[in-house]
């Protein structure tokens, strides 16, 4: 992680990679996580997947602003492989996309969520923000 | 072996969005600060786009066990805006079965739209 302060998401070039984090989800954040939605779900101690982008975009914040006004317009998740709970997760991740159109920049985030056994979920993210904003 | 999906409805309250800001990290004021969102095109607060989305991983996931865990994938567009208050119901269409693979067609409609539409496919027993 660094000790920079998060830029806006408009400020960031087709290409950019982010700084590779690394995490644990535990027990306890699941359990936040599934009564926060609802969810009563027998997990055992399996990470649900969308809890890990969930946590993986909160491990971008160190980097990443979004500016007011800002839109989360598409999400596709892919699922790999189990994670659970309490190993150490890497997060990497970079923009995939970057374009403009009607005052809005529109970027595709790709992030990885890996354990030690391999790259266990896949995701992309389309956030509009405005352009004003950089 | 064909798998039907059991719709999930859930009252997406403002304490429910708050809980959700807490575990996610994500404490935007569109979603947690009701003055400032009053003053937002939206009017007022609306639900992470994430946390809507998860009833339908949940859904899924009711249905397909650990096998969503492990071989799921999600693509949807998220269409509307949620406001805090509305009740959202996901559901699922199976559209196609082939070579182990179940595809649905997916969505979240509140009372008044459809807020995420797109689709999921899942590894199946055949």
């Amino acid at each position: 992680m660094t000790s920079t302060s998060p830029a806006s998401i408009v400020t960031f070039p087709r290409g950019h990679e982010f700084v590779p984090a690394s995490f644990t989800i535990d027990a306890g954040r699941i359990a936040a996580y599934l009564d926060a939605i609802g969810d009563h779900g027998a997990y055992g101690d399996a990470v649900p997947p969308l809890a890990a982008v969930a946590l993986a975009l909160e491990a971008l914040q160190s980097e990443i602003s979004l500016p007011e006004g800002s839109l989360h317009t598409g999400q596709e998740v892919e699922h790999l492989a189990a994670l659970a709970a309490g190993e150490p997760l890497t997060m990497s991740g970079r923009v995939a996309q970057r374009s403009e159109r009607q005052g809005y920049v529109i970027s595709v985030l790709e992030l990885e969520v890996a354990s030690a056994a391999g790259i266990a979920v896949r995701a992309r993210a389309t956030i509009m923000a405005p352009a004003a904003a950089s | 072996m064909t798998i039907e999906v059991a719709p999930v409805t859930r009252h997406i309250t403002q304490p429910r969005i708050n809980a959700y800001a807490a575990a996610s990290g994500d404490h935007n004021p569109i979603h947690v600060d009701p003055a400032f969102a009053a003053g937002t095109p939206f009017g007022g607060t609306i639900a992470h786009g994430m946390l809507v989305l998860a009833l339908i991983g949940e859904m899924m996931h009711a249905a397909h066990g650990d096998a969503w865990n492990t071989t799921g994938k999600i693509k949807v567009r998220f269409k509307a805006p949620t406001p805090a208050g509305s009740t959202v119901t996901a559901s699922a269409t199976l559209s196609k079965q082939a070579d182990g693979v179940a595809e649905y067609a997916v969505q979240c409609a509140t009372e008044r739209e459809v807020v995420i539409e797109g689709r999921a496919t899942v590894q199946v027993a055949e």
